[in-house]
């Protein structure tokens, strides 16, 4: 009880301070990109730009993640799938908006569709031209997918690791299928060779500066749902399913409504995670739904902390500012540092980081507490044990 | 207990984190000339990628001991991809960007070099991509060393057609755009020669595919119509030596129904059992057993270098070794490594291949190669049981796709990758015009 | 061994050519004149230049009629014939190295040694294997071994020749065993079809072939030349309706064959899992990595035998079995020890410490034995295939299947039957009572870790035979063993069992419709749809504690 009172005045100033990071960040970075001259100390090159931008929307999708995992208790093996789709439906944009700049200059299909022959765009594609049609997409995509699967999924009740197992096979039945050259997304090689979005250039700063700026603010309002969620009736209700799913039932709620509607959100979170990703890291191909990519999620979620807000954000640049760096500095042992660091996280980190901490920050608050407490009264050195409060 | 690992966990943490923010690499001594080197060494391509990315390292140490470059040693900066295509954009731009470097060498997969192609341009430095590919590509930016097309599958069939007689064909692929390209062209060749289109079959598996019994199966019924029957293969890596394990077991032998790969080299070879694969085909521009003077040294300075006498040499190290050799040539001919001037250099460039020809770059950035069809032997080797007369120069665009005939790249003349002849105008530079009259259409 | 076998060749072939040469050809010329022709036809060899020109020459010497030709064309299809450089003459090679020993290609004797680099190969390739066989291949009707007869018997089935009708009906009348002489028989119906014979003998004939079956018999029928006969014309397309009827049976049959062997692989792949995952619900990604251990195992033994022990080559597999138990087991005890004992009543935690374990396992296999594929060859005894029907069955699937569930067997028994196995369900099933009955339940654990470990890689031996020794080789089959036990039900051996059979042979029955990627898509969506229906898989666990 006690813990949980702090837990919920820390979250509150947590997340008020995350939102002032992160908003920070998104407008500091792209201006130090953009205003400051090259040789500035405080200069951030464009590839750092680039790359910041990809971790806010991994950021994003761990958080999304953590939606459904760290408040519902549904482990989603398959959230690749959505942020692949959100992905995909932003890179049919951005292939339409080619036109006929592609290498045979067809002014309606894209290349991969020219050299197989094909001679029409298939009905899929058509709207895609339009951007608010894509952004429709971008979340509907992935929303439906969603709805329908929790729909059947959480109505059967099935949990635990059967549902897992069965959004790894969602995500790999789409990956498969998103491999076939038939299905005219491209096949393998996928959508790429993208140039501009909404008009403007995308290898240009100003569009990576917006886009990263977009990021960031997908990422803060993504913060301020999972937030007020957490904060809400729901939110408890959320938790309550997620730790004693019979026992809602039997209260009289319907454990799988609430399920489906946070898979769904989750689900279009990602799927907004996907679509500002591809603009910034240019391709979007098959290999995104690879259930791999998926535990990946999981990891960072877990890294940095499940059931917090800040830890899957910060689990997710910490990971992956890792695996930037140790493919750089050593190609050939990376694997094992990154290995290690998930076995570690697991063993000496259950909370993750962002949990111990926390949980390092509670307790702290309650020796400070006790001291104030015993002070009060005997005047005497303070003698407590942070460990007996567990 | 708990409190020792909360401990350990922060100590873990800490290293971490001091690895990350050590991001930037400990700057090499000056007056170096940096050559990055994009192959992946862990994920699924690590297979085929790793052995480029230690032919690279000789070629370098090699250059250094003859003095380097224009006065300067070459330093190799190698990163890892690590078979993860967006990655691979990323890891271009580090290289570009914040190591400098004055060429890449890498790239495996099409949808690799797919990725890091717009890096490439924006960046505007210059990438040897050693693999042999679909075609139906030609970027400033990038120096095709591996075969086209025509550089590899359709003398292969010439072959089959004219020494084996063969009249029935299965073109069998992994799922991706390089088979489904390829075969697209094969099978219209196919068809102009006057073969029937009930006496061809395409199929596709997709990657990693294991099971082969059907396939090998169907293969053998295909085959078993009176008519000689071959199999164009253009399986992917990992999916070969289970088809070639189904194919021995199941009693395809060479002489009945020959196979032809294009992805298959000594490096796969060196993972299966060649026994019962003997005089099944391969069509490359270079084989290891190949004899002449620079491919023995080429072998023996390899077996130096790895200290292994038992490492294979295969066809994309020799596109390496003629595509650095290129770059250096070209870097002298310029005086600089500036990618425009070394660009500017390169086409016309000849250096010695190590089949004892001279390859030349072409104006459309792919270079000239003899095609060398081999038979498998048992000691997983391939005889030569044909060889181009002359070099063949890559083809950028293929004569036997529809779309594609009419386009031509020359990056001297016309400075153009797509030029198309019945219009006589350059597509990417009328798009480039176009642009502002699409954004007032769709505002 | 290599050697050997080819000089019984090359002896039955020249008895065969002393044989037929008294029978086909009545003029024969006397020896001195032969042996001038003869090394006359053989300089032709090493003269053209071309395949189509080393053809014509081979024919050249086969026509000869000369027994002692055997020897150089054989030499020719192992690639053991030279031209010398200085005087263009044709010899015979033998040994290795730089110097190698020269052969009279007529007599055989040793002429002396050159090196290398003073010979030019004559470069054979399956054209020129094919024309030497051809040349040779009717003469080996008579040969003494019946193998021998058997494929000369085939190989005229497959391409009739009207021609060799007097040859095939003189080795029928020769003929002892009763298997050739059927052989026989259909090879002389074919040839029978091919020929100008009256409509009675050709109706006879197709009689013949329509008994034999088969894609072949089928090809024969479609490919005979058209005959003016309505009664032969009828009875072609009559045999050629049964034999596609019979052969449809047969694909039906082929399907199920494929899909349980298929479905062996995945039980052999998932068994493990459904001990790791199933019993004692470690979500185990480091699953495969224990089978590619396994794998790795294999070719470690299968080198050592081949450097130190040729003559135990065929013995690798069985002697990799309990090694390959060993070292997954024994990785498998070490992580369980190491990480997964601090995670009990965590499940889905440790699927974040097994996913890094799997990790560092890859790469520590890529770093160890490099990245690319290794090569684990099959043992002779597994090798080809033996036709039952109309489908060939290879013995390697064959041996997968039977060992699939002879290790299905001895799991069921070892946890059913014997008193680890009793701890195990025990401890499972209820741990604070197995505890308090005296059960050392950490050990317990361990060791349970250790055998679904130790299983995986022996499942590991066994994929090495038919699949990529890779870093990579676990990564592909993680997925699909995961299915596996979901599917049959988590827990449950029998339900990982059935799963596995019956999604491989819906697989391959989806296969020849739908292609391989499209049935494996379908295969899933079946999954997922099916966990709807069955939440628990095929066979839930029942009891109070499933919903815990």
């Amino acid at each position: 009880m006690i813990t949980g009172y702090f837990l919920r005045q820390g979250l509150n100033r947590w997340i008020i301070a995350s939102l002032v990071v992160i908003l920070a960040i998104g407008i500091l970075v792209p201006a130090a990109n953009l205003l400051l001259p090259a040789g500035h100390p405080l200069h951030v090159p464009s590839y750092i730009v680039a790359l910041f931008g990809k971790y806010l929307c991994y950021a994003l999708l761990a958080l999304s993640l953590d939606l459904v995992w760290g408040y519902v208790g549904i482990l989603s093996l398959g959230h690749g799938a959505f942020f692949a789709l959100g992905g995909y439906a932003m890179g049919m944009y951005l292939m339409r908006q080619i036109g006929t700049r592609g290498v045979y200059g067809d002014p309606t299909l894209p290349d991969f569709m020219v050299f197989l022959n094909w001679k029409e765009l298939p009905w899929f594609w058509s709207g895609f031209d339009q951007f608010w049609f894509a952004a429709i997409m971008v979340m509907l995509a992935p929303g439906l997918l969603a709805f329908v699967f929790g729909w059947f999924a959480f109505r059967s009740r099935v949990t635990g690791v059967y549902l897992s197992i069965i959004t790894q096979a969602m995500t790999y039945a789409l990956m498969l299928a998103f491999f076939r050259n038939d299905m005219g997304f491209g096949g393998n090689n996928g959508l790429t060779d993208f140039k501009d979005i909404l008009g403007y250039s995308i290898q240009s700063d100003q569009t990576r500066a917006a886009l990263f700026l977009s990021s960031a603010v997908a990422l803060a309002l993504g913060v301020l749902l999972v937030g007020a969620l957490g904060a809400s009736r729901y939110g408890k209700l959320m938790v309550a399913v997620r730790d004693a799913e019979d026992r809602t039932r039997f209260l009289g709620y319907r454990p799988e409504f609430v399920k489906l509607f946070a898979f769904t959100a989750s689900a279009v979170m990602a799927g907004i995670a996907g679509a500002l990703y591809v603009p910034q890291v240019g391709i979007i191909n098959p290999g995104e739904f690879a259930p791999a990519n998926s535990i990946e999620i999981v990891i960072w979620t877990a890294v940095g902390g499940r059931g917090t807000i800040i830890g899957p954000i910060i689990g997710a640049i910490l990971v992956n500012a890792g695996k930037s760096a140790f493919t750089g500095l050593f190609p050939e042992y990376w694997l094992f540092a990154l290995g290690a660091l998930f076995i570690a996280v697991t063993l000496f980190l259950p909370k993750g980081i962002v949990g111990t901490a926390m949980h390092g920050w509670d307790a702290l608050q309650r020796l400070r507490a006790a001291r104030r407490h015993e002070e009060g009264r005997h005047d005497g050195p303070a003698a407590s044990q942070p460990e007996a409060a567990e | 207990m708990n409190h020792i690992a909360r401990t350990f966990g922060f100590i873990a943490l800490g290293a971490a984190l001091t690895a990350t923010s050590a991001m930037t690499p400990a700057s090499a001594q000056e007056d170096t000339i940096k050559v990055g080197i994009l192959h992946s060494l862990s994920g699924t391509m690590a297979i085929s990628e790793t052995t480029l990315k230690d032919a690279m390292l000789m070629l370098i140490e090699a250059q250094n001991e003859k003095g380097g470059l224009l006065g300067k040693k070459l330093e190799a900066v190698v990163v890892d991809p690590a078979s993860d295509w967006p990655l691979f954009a990323e890891k271009a731009r580090q290289l570009i960007e914040q190591d400098e470097v004055a060429a890449v060498f890498g790239c495996w997969t099409s949808v690799s070099r797919k990725s890091v192609l717009p890096v490439f341009s924006e960046l505007n430095s210059i990438l040897f991509y050693p693999v042999q590919y679909e075609g139906e590509e030609s970027e400033r930016n990038v120096f095709y060393t591996g075969a086209a097309p025509n550089q590899q599958a359709i003398p292969a069939v010439d072959y089959l057609m004219n020494e084996e007689g063969v009249e029935r064909w299965v073109l069998e692929g992994t799922d991706y755009v390089y088979p489904r390209t390829t075969n697209k062209i094969l099978e219209q060749y196919l068809l102009d020669k006057g073969v029937a289109a009930e006496d061809i079959i395409v199929n596709y598996t997709p990657f990693g595919f294991s099971d082969w019994q059907t396939e090998v199966a169907r293969i053998k019924e295909f085959g078993s119509a009176g008519k000689k029957t071959a199999v164009v293969s253009t399986v992917n890596g990992d999916a070969n030596v289970p088809f070639y394990k189904e194919l021995a077991n199941q009693g395809i032998k060479a002489e009945d129904i020959p196979v032809v790969a294009f992805s298959v080299g000594e490096e796969e070879l060196a993972g299966i059992d060649t026994g019962p694969l003997v005089g099944h085909l391969a069509a490359w521009n270079y084989f290891q057993s190949v004899e002449t003077e620079a491919n023995a040294s080429f072998i023996e300075e390899w077996h130096a270098f790895t200290g292994d006498e038992a490492r294979v040499t295969n066809d994309p190290m020799e596109a390496h070794y003629i595509g650095f050799n290129m770059w250096i040539k070209a870097a002298e001919a310029a005086g600089t490594t500036d990618p425009d001037a070394v660009i500017a250099a390169l086409p016309g460039i000849e250096v010695p291949n190590l089949t004892g020809g001279i390859s030349k770059m072409l104006p459309n950035h792919h270079i000239t190669k003899p095609v060398l069809i081999g038979e498998i032997q048992e000691d997983g080797q391939f005889e030569v049981v044909s060889e181009t007369d002359d070099l063949v120069p890559g083809d950028a665009w293929s004569d036997f796709l529809p779309e594609s005939k009419k386009l031509k790249s020359d990056w001297v003349d016309l400075k153009c990758g797509n030029y198309d002849t019945e219009a006589e105008k350059c597509i990417a530079e009328t798009a480039m015009a176009e642009p502002a009259t699409e954004a007032a259409k769709s505002n | 061994m290599n050697v050997i076998k080819r000089m019984t060749v090359t002896r039955s072939i020249a008895a065969l050519f002393a044989v037929l040469a008294v029978l086909l050809s009545p003029s024969m010329a006397t020896a001195q004149d032969s042996d001038v022709a003869l090394r006359q036809a053989i300089a032709g060899l090493g003269a053209e230049k071309g395949y189509a020109r080393l053809r014509e020459a081979i024919n050249v010497v086969a026509q000869t009629g000369d027994p002692r030709a055997a020897r150089v064309l054989g030499a020719l299809t192992e690639g053991d014939v030279y031209r010398r450089a200085d005087d263009g003459a044709v010899v015979i090679v033998s040994g290795r190295g730089q110097q190698l020993t020269l052969h009279d290609p007529v007599t055989g004797e040793a002429i002396g040694t050159a090196p290398k680099s003073a010979l030019d190969k004559v470069r054979v390739n399956n054209s020129v294997r094919r024309s030497v066989r051809a040349a040779l291949g009717g003469l080996t009707l008579a040969a003494g071994d019946p193998d021998i007869r058997m494929t000369a018997a085939r190989t005229l089935i497959a391409t009739p020749d009207p021609d060799s009708l007097a040859a095939i009906e003189k080795a029928i009348s020769d003929e002892e065993d009763d298997a050739v002489r059927d052989a026989l028989e259909n090879a002389r119906a074919g040839a029978i079809l091919f020929s100008g014979a009256d409509p009675e003998t050709r109706i006879a004939a197709i009689e013949t072939i329509r008994n034999m079956g088969g894609q072949q018999a089928l090809s024969l029928l479609a490919r005979m030349p058209a005959s003016p006969d309505q009664g032969v014309l009828q009875a072609a397309e009559d045999a050629a309706a049964s034999v596609q009827k019979r052969l449809q049976y047969w694909g039906l049959g082929q399907n199920i064959w494929y899909g349980v062997s298929l479905g062996s692989v995945l039980l052999l792949a998932a068994i493990g899992l459904a001990i790791t995952f199933g019993v004692m619900g470690v979500i185990n990604m480091a699953h495969g990595e224990m089978v590619m251990l396994g794998a790795y195992t294999t070719f470690t033994v299968q080198e050592v035998m081949r450097t130190s022990f040729p003559g135990l080559l065929d013995w690798s597999l069985p002697i990799a079995l309990p090694l390959a138990f060993l070292v997954a087991g024994s990785v498998g005890f070490a992580l369980e020890r190491g990480v997964i004992r601090f995670l009990y009543g965590r499940p889905l935690e440790t699927l974040l410490a097994t996913w890094g374990v799997s990790l560092v396992l890859q790469q520590s296999v890529r770093t160890l034995f490099g990245p690319s594929n290794r090569e684990v060859s099959n043992p002779s005894f597994m090798s080809g295939a033996f036709q039952l029907g109309e489908i060939s069955v290879t013995w390697n699937r064959l041996y997968i299947v039977v060992f699939a569930l002879v290790v299905f067997a001895v799991l069921l028994y070892a946890i059913n039957r014997t008193s680890l196995g009793l701890r195990m369900r025990a401890v499972t099933q209820n741990r604070r009572m197995a505890a308090a009955m005296g059960i050392r339940t950490p050990w317990v654990d361990a060791l349970t870790f250790a055998l679904g470990s130790g299983i995986a890689g022996i499942a590991g031996v066994a994929l090495s035979q038919i699949d990529n020794v890779s870093p990579n080789l676990g990564q592909g089959y993680i997925i699909d063993s995961f299915m596996v036990v979901v599917f049959g039900g988590v827990g449950n051996l029998w339900g990982t069992l059935i799963a596995a059979l019956s999604l491989g042979v819906a697989n391959k029955f989806l296969e020849p419709f739908a292609g391989a990627v499209l049935g494996k898509i379908l295969v899933l969506v079946f999954i997922i749809l099916f966990i709807q229906r069955r939440p628990r898989g095929l066979f839930a666990l029942k009891g109070r504690a499933v919903d815990a």
